[in-house]
Order: structure tokens, then C-alpha cells, then sequence
């Protein structure tokens, strides 16, 4: 089968001349059809960056990255535009939500973009504001609920248009503990049951216990990998520990 | 829904951070509009006599209000644009292309326009109507005038706006295009260089300064400065006080923050150490601005200094060239007594006397009516007793920067010496104009020439007979009265006093309010540095202590310079026209600081308010 994201000798230099930071080299790797795929790492480990890069937030300076056919490292601006638009999701630590609009409207604001009809609109969001248990608050603003529930509309948001792919930048780094299980398990749920594809960056062990594979990057490379396989949520989570225990140094950091 | 139904939502909501710019827009169009319509008003051109010259002056101050409104639109534009990144930049990650967000940004730019024209003309024909009868007031008429609404004057604000409208759009979609995704995310780590002194640029600057003031304070006819440049002096002094300016703030200042930065002693006490590195960051990315501020306040001073000071001085002018209250040729006419405080009647005779280059004619009068006349001018004088060989000689236009005192005078055969010389006038100088000689009651017989008679009336509270003046105008020859003067004065002055207060107002309004625009764009940018202050256990009252620094240290550095430059210019404006304008110039200078202030005010309480939401919200 044809991998959803397959990335190539991915490589990105910031700066100029002597002044040149490595962030990410020779990144290689693919993410299938309906994986949750966590990326962790030390701090300043191109983790951030990587996850720009995908999310054709940034262009990598050398390397492919394709998604299913397409090769978003090479493509144009306003093709790219349409890309995430038609293709991609995203989800960010500080939610993103416009002030000015209430939960509904922020939630459907990529359907409006995409000029959907008015009536599959209301029914895609009715059906996601179900699913992250925010169907309540769809008339409220953004500064009348909880960083929980700002996270959850923002997640909507990213859901609503049923992209390939969604990319998630440590989405749960600002909420309290009840609040990230939440949306943890909604995301999880929505891996399991339509198959969407999740990839997630964070340097929480709890949270990336959620997701069924994690890539571990260090030094801008890729250090290690590790598969959930068959092993319930809490025996990942001890793997997961033991993995960073392991990789050691900045140990204290990850967790 | 589509995409413009969420951005007029967007509009309607975010009414507050809206609210600033199209504020500022209709503000611009009711300033700009008001001005034309009072320029296209056929009262104005038909009220005043020089109205030539006063379509010349309204049509260059239009010009200047023209670039003056754009500037300020172009600043409010890019404060509002900043403001809104954040959602453009999510547009954008949302997958909307870019032509459509930067039509969507023309779009909303167009209507914001068109309700701010329409707002703007509507205030703008209020204003124009109570400025129209205040300048009446001023220029000392009181006429009913019916304003009648100006079609060319809408049509010309129109077009005005219209292109500065597009510009804004023009600039905005260049926003859009340069900008990158990436910038949303990384806006924050995006750092300043930090801002060097360099000593050889801050001498350049002071010694630029020093030199456009020396320049400036020299004597049009006397300096040998004036002689080598010309015509070109006046722009020297402007580009050397530009020049002087720009350096001053990007260097002089720097250097002095950079000094005290270093002082352990000061700087490592509060918020000491954030006051001044804010202001170095600020004052060197503002040196354009704080330059363009210092211009602007010096022209605005200057421009308005000497036209308040010409009106200001109208009445005392007034005086000097037409001492006595009515003078004419002929009989004594019937003037009720009670208000009559002088009365003079005398004879005067004309004599030519033949010089080097030119004849110069006197009038010359004897003794005994020099007696009266001093008398009714209050003038200081002993007895004078003149020998056959003196005379006393007055010249209202005498300039010692032209000629010498003349010391003889050879009438006919007779040389005689010049015993007293007054630069007052002695007669008023429509009825009599030029020298006046006086000489002993002898000698005055002897002079040929025909004896003409001469009234000159000194009455009380002269400047509330313009009925009488008229009367007495009819009747005789040669008439000419101080208060006739007075009120021609005041209609020539007071045009050019409303013109000048009102772009002194707009310059005024103007400046303050890129300075605001500036600080709070800057109140955005900085809040979330308030917030880890406000965290690490910095109290409210500190942190805007440090506010008041910052925000004062930008207001004051380009105002002082300012008044610096505008009290030079002022020197040598009086020192060319030979008037006194401390006193107006004062009470001028005084008011400008004191609305200066207001907007300081303002602006502080605005920036305190951007940073203590942000504070209390996250603390």
C-alpha cells in the first residue's frame, strides 16, 4: 500500500553563512493510513521544526516530502494553500481560535473556506461538537471557556473538513491533567474509529502513551522508534519512560 | 456561510481594534473635508481683500494637510494591520490562498472607506459651518453667511481619500505577500540588533544643529552667510536641522541611555534597566518617526508662532503707522466732544530735496505744531527751541540696517544739522507719508511751498467709531484712521490666523496621534514582556512608572527639539520683520505643550490599559 507521508532526507539550516544551525538532518521516514504517531524529544531537538516543516508551516531546505502522491517540500504557494486547506489539520498548544467568533463559527471556519454548503456544514459540526462533548457551548466565545474546552473547539476545527492528515503541536502542553485526558481519548477514539491519521508532538510520556508508534529525535535526527503493538496504554507509557531513561542526558526535561 | 460573511462578522465584533483606525480615517476626512469646503467657500475668497493670495495659501495648506492626512492614514493602517496578523496568518494556515485574503483585506479596506466618507463628509459639513462663523468672528465680521454645500469640495475629498484608500490597500496586499507562515510562530524570537552609538555620528548631529541655528540667527542683509548661499540658505538650515535632528535621536540620545545603562548604580535599581533598554530599541527603530515628529512640531510652531504673532501685534502696528485716531486734509470738522481727547489743527508744506541717488521729499511743519502734535501722541519731549540751523527729523521707515542717520539736511541754500531724530511716526502714514521735518517757527515762513491745512483727532476708545471714520471718510480729502486700518489689518491677519491655527491644529493633532498609534502598537508588541515582570512579583505601580519614562522620554525628546528649533526659527523671523513676538509666542508655545501633555496623558493611560488587561488576564 501506498504510505499517506513518506518524508526523504528531510534536512533544515537556519541561518546563514558561519552563523548555520543544523535543526533537522536526513530525516527519513513514513506514517501509513490511520496511524497516531508521536514525535518526542529533548528540548531544541527539532522536534518543533519538524512538525513545521510537514505541516508546510516552514520549507525544509534539502529533501521530499510526499503526501501520498503530492510533494509538499517542492510545491507552490498558492497550491500549498489549497493543500492544507483540502488535506491538512492543526492543532496548536495556544488554540489559535479568533476572538471575534463563537465556538460554531471557528469550528466551521475551514468548511466556509472550502465554500461548502450550508446545510453539510451544520451537520459535520453538529456531528464533531458531538464527538469532543462541546455541543453546549457552540454560541459561546472563546474568552467565555476553559483552556480545555478552547483546545477541544480548536481540535474540531482541525477535524471538521476530514483531512488525511492532522498535526498536533504539543496540544496538550497547556491544559491541566483532566482536561488532556479528555482530549487525549477523543483523539484516540477518532484514530481508532475513522481511522484518522494523528501526528502529535510532545515531550509528555502521558501523552504520547496515547499514541500506537513514537519517533524519538535527538540532535535533529532520528534516534529511535518504538510500536505500541499489542501492549495496553499504561505498559507504553512504562516503555516510554524506560526509553527516555535510556536516552538519558536531558532526561529530566521529558518528563 | 461563506468566507465574507465571516469577515463581516469579524468586523462587526471586533469593533474595539476597528474603532482606533476607522476613527482615525473619518477624523482625517472631517479635517481634510472641513478645509476644502472653507477653500471652495466664495465668502472666504470674497471676504478678505488679498483673497489671490489667500487661494494660493489655502491651496498650498491643502496640499500640505493632503500629505499630512496620508502619512497619518498610512500609520493607522499598519497599526491596524499589525494587530490583525494572528487571523491572517490562520486564514492562511486554514488553506485560504493569498490573492483572496489580500482581496479580502481590499474588500474590507474599501468599506471602511466608504462609511468613514460618508461620515466624514456629513461631520465635516458641521465643523466647516461653526469654523466658518468663527472665522468671521475672528476676522472681526459679523455677517450672516449661508454656507452653501461644496460639490467640488466633496468631489476633491473624494478623490483624495479615494487614493490614499488605495495606496493603504496597495500596501496591505504587499503585507500579505512578503509575509511568511513561519512568522506567526517564530514572531516573538525574532531579535533587534543592538543599537550602537557611534561618537563621530552624535558630533556630526550636535555640530549639524549648532550650525543651521547659527545660520539661522544671522542677519539677512548684514551676513556674509546670506551673500555666499542666497536663495539657498533657508533650505541649508532646513536640511542641517533635519539632518542634526535625525542624528540627535538615533545617536546623541542612544549614547546617553547607553552611559546611564552602564551605571551600575542607576541602572541595577527597579525597573531602571527595563526603562532604558526599551528606549534605546525604541528611540533608535524611531529615529525617522521621532524626526519626522520634531520637523513637524517645529513647523507647526514656527508657522503658527509668527501668524499668532502678526495678529497678535496687528493692533500695536496699527498704532505705529497710524498714531492719531483720524487724520485729514482740510477743515476742521464737527465731532462730538465728549469723545474727542486731541484735537490739532496745523499747516504742513512739502519740500523735495535733491540727493545723491534720489530726491527725497519731507513734510516739514514748524515748532509750534510739533509742540501740539508730540503733546497729543503723548510723546516724551522737553521744550524744544531750534536755532535757525536745526531741525528735528522723524522717519517711520527709517532702518538702521540700510542707511545712516542723516545728520544734515540742505534745504535750498540752508544746511542745516539734524538736532533730534525720531523713528516714530509723527502723522498717520496714509494721510502723511514718510519723513516729517521740523523747524524753527522763522524758518518755516521763509520755506517756500504752499501752506496746506491738516486736521489730526486723537478721540478715546478709538477702535469703536468705524461709523464715524466712515462718516468723516466721505467728507474729506486724504482721510485716514486707526481704526479703518485696525479692521483691514484684522481681516488680512485673522484669515491667516484661522488658516494657520487650523493646520497648526491638524500638524498638532496629527503628531500626537502617530505618536499614540506608535506607543500602542508597542503596548502590543511589549504587553507579554509586562506579564513575566508582572509574574516575577513587579507591582503595577512600578510598571507604570516605567511606562510614564518610556512614553515621556518619546514625547519630550522630539517636543523639546522642537520648540528648540521653533524658538530659533521665530528669532529669526522677528529679527528680519523688526517685531517683538516673545509674548505671543510664549502664550503659542505654552498652549501646543499643553495639548502635547493631553495626549501624553492619554497615551500613557492607553498603553497601561493594553498591559495590565494582559497582566490580569493571564495573572
Amino acid at each position: 500500500m501506498e504510505h499517506l507521508l513518506k518524508v526523504n532526507d528531510v534536512e533544515k539550516i537556519y541561518g546563514k553563512g558561519a552563523n548555520t544551525f543544523q535543526a533537522l538532518k536526513d530525516i527519513s521516514f513514513t506514517i501509513d493510513h490511520g496511524e497516531f504517531v508521536g514525535v518526542m524529544g529533548p528540548s531544541g531537538a527539532g522536534k518543533s521544526t519538524l512538525l513545521n516543516v510537514l505541516a508546510t508551516i516552514d520549507t525544509p531546505t534539502k529533501g521530499d516530502i510526499y503526501v501520498e502522491e503530492d510533494n509538499i517540500a517542492k510545491m507552490k504557494e498558492d497550491k500549498l494553500a489549497d493543500f492544507r486547506r483540502d488535506h491538512l489539520g492543526f492543532i496548536f498548544q495556544d488554540y489559535n481560535l479568533l476572538d471575534s467568533l463563537t465556538v460554531r463559527e471557528n469550528i466551521l471556519l475551514p468548511l466556509a473556506i472550502a465554500k461548502k454548503p450550508a446545510k453539510e456544514i451544520e451537520e459535520k459540526v453538529n456531528t464533531i461538537s458531538k464527538t469532543f462533548g462541546i455541543e453546549d457551548l457552540l454560541d459561546k466565545y472563546p474568552y467565555q471557556i476553559s483552556g480545555g474546552q478552547k483546545q477541544r473547539t480548536a481540535s474540531c476545527r482541525a477535524l471538521v473538513s476530514n483531512p488525511k492528515l492532522i498535526f498536533a503541536d504539543e496540544p496538550t502542553g497547556a491544559l491541566d491533567s483532566k482536561s488532556a485526558t479528555d482530549l487525549l481519548e477523543s483523539l484516540s477514539g477518532l484514530n481508532k474509529e475513522h481511522e484518522t491519521t494523528i501526528m502529535m508532538v510532545t515531550h509528555d510520556a502521558y501523552a504520547a502513551s496515547f499514541c500506537r508508534r513514537i519517533l524519538f529525535i535527538k540532535d535533529g535526527g532520528l534516534s529511535q522508534e518504538l510500536i505500541r503493538g499489542t501492549c495496553t496504554r499504561k505498559e507504553f507509557f512504562q516503555m516510554i519512560l524506560d526509553e527516555l531513561a535510556e536516552v538519558g542526558g536531558d532526561g529530566n526535561d521529558l518528563v | 456561510m461563506t468566507l465574507f460573511e465571516l469577515a463581516l462578522k469579524n468586523i462587526r465584533r471586533n469593533m474595539k481594534s476597528y474603532g482606533l483606525y476607522v476613527g482615525s480615517t473619518v477624523f482625517s476626512i472631517i479635517i481634510y473635508f472641513t478645509f476644502a469646503m472653507l477653500k471652495h467657500s466664495d465668502d472666504i475668497s470674497g471676504l478678505a481683500e488679498t483673497s489671490k493670495q489667500m487661494q494660493a495659501v489655502m491651496s498650498a495648506s491643502a496640499f500640505v494637510l493632503m500629505i499630512f492626512v496620508a502619512i497619518f492614514i498610512l500609520y493607522s493602517n499598519s497599526f491596524f494591520m499589525k494587530k490583525r496578523k494572528k487571523e491572517v496568518a490562520l486564514y492562511s494556515l486554514l488553506g485560504v490562498r493569498k490573492r483572496s485574503i489580500g482581496f479580502l483585506l481590499f474588500f474590507e479596506n474599501i468599506v471602511i472607506g466608504l462609511v468613514a466618507l460618508v461620515v466624514g463628509v456629513g461631520l465635516g459639513f458641521l465643523l466647516s459651518q461653526a469654523l466658518l462663523s468663527l472665522l468671521l468672528k475672528l476676522m472681526g465680521l459679523s455677517l450672516s453667511v449661508g454656507f452653501a454645500f461644496s460639490m467640488q469640495a466633496v468631489i476633491e475629498t473624494v478623490v483624495v481619500f479615494f487614493v490614499i484608500f488605495l495606496v493603504t490597500s496597495l500596501l496591505g496586499y504587499r503585507v500579505i505577500y512578503r509575509f511568511k507562515l513561519i512568522d506567526l510562530f517564530h514572531a516573538e524570537k525574532q531579535g533587534e540588533a543592538q543599537p550602537k552609538a557611534r561618537t563621530i555620528s552624535a558630533l556630526i548631529g550636535v555640530l549639524a544643529l549648532a550650525g543651521a541655528y547659527w545660520l539661522a540667527l544671522q542677519d539677512l542683509i548684514s551676513s556674509p552667510a546670506w551673500r555666499i548661499l542666497g536663495l539657498a540658505m533657508p533650505l541649508v538650515i532646513i536640511g542641517l536641522t533635519i539632518l542634526g535632528s535625525y542624528l540627535l535621536f538615533s545617536s546623541v540620545l542612544v549614547y546617553v541611555l547607553n552611559l546611564l545603562k552602564k551605571s551600575k548604580k542607576w541602572s541595577w535599581r527597579g525597573l531602571n534597566l527595563m526603562t532604558s533598554s526599551q528606549l534605546l530599541y525604541r528611540i533608535r527603530g524611531n529615529a525617522k518617526t521621532l524626526t519626522i515628529i520634531a520637523t513637524l512640531s517645529a513647523t507647526t510652531l514656527t508657522a503658527g508662532g509668527a501668524i499668532f504673532g502678526t495678529y497678535y501685534n496687528t493692533e500695536k502696528s496699527v498704532e505705529e503707522m497710524v498714531p492719531f485716531s483720524f487724520m485729514w486734509e482740510g477743515e476742521a470738522q464737527d465731532i462730538d466732544a465728549d469723545i474727542v481727547e486731541d484735537e490739532v489743527s496745523f499747516e504742513a508744506k512739502d519740500v523735495t530735496v535733491p540727493g545723491e541717488s534720489y530726491d527725497q521729499s519731507y513734510y516739514v511743519i514748524d515748532e509750534k505744531t510739533f509742540m501740539k502734535l508730540a503733546e497729543a501722541l503723548g510723546w516724551d519731549v522737553e521744550n524744544v527751541d531750534l536755532t535757525k540751523d536745526e531741525v528735528i527729523m522723524t522717519d517711520p521707515y527709517y532702518d538702521e540696517r540700510w542707511e545712516d542717520k542723516a545728520e544734515t539736511v540742505e534745504i535750498g541754500d540752508d544746511v542745516k544739522t539734524v538736532d533730534a531724530f525720531y523713528e516714530e511716526p509723527l502723522f498717520n502714514q496714509l494721510t502723511l507719508p514718510g519723513p516729517v521735518l521740523v523747524m524753527d517757527n522763522v524758518s518755516y515762513q521763509e520755506l517756500e511751498g504752499e501752506n496746506t491745512a491738516y486736521q489730526a483727532v486723537q478721540i478715546a476708545d478709538y477702535k469703536n467709531h468705524l461709523d464715524l471714520s466712515k462718516e468723516l471718510e466721505a467728507k474729506t480729502k486724504e482721510f485716514s484712521s486707526a481704526v479703518q486700518s485696525y479692521q483691514d489689518s484684522i481681516e488680512a491677519s485673522g484669515a491667516m490666523l484661522f488658516v494657520g491655527s487650523f493646520l497648526g491644529l491638524v500638524f498638532l493633532v496629527a503628531t500626537g496621534s502617530i505618536i499614540f498609534f506608535k506607543m500602542m502598537t508597542e503596548a502590543e508588541e511589549d504587553k507579554d514582556k509586562y506579564a513575566v515582570l508582572y509574574k516575577i512579583g513587579v507591582s503595577k505601580k512600578e510598571m507604570k512608572k516605567t511606562v510614564r519614562y518610556q512614553v515621556g522620554l518619546i514625547f519630550l525628546a522630539p517636543l523639546i527639539l522642537g520648540l528648540m528649533h521653533g524658538t530659533v526659527a521665530l528669532m529669526a523671523f522677528s529679527n528680519l520683520l523688526q517685531m517683538n513676538l516673545w509674548e505671543p509666542v510664549i502664550i503659542w508655545m505654552a498652549a501646543y505643550t499643553m495639548i502635547y501633555i493631553l495626549y501624553y496623558v492619554i497615551t500613557v493611560r492607553g498603553f497601561n490599559k493594553t498591559i495590565t488587561q494582559t497582566v490580569t488576564q493571564e495573572g
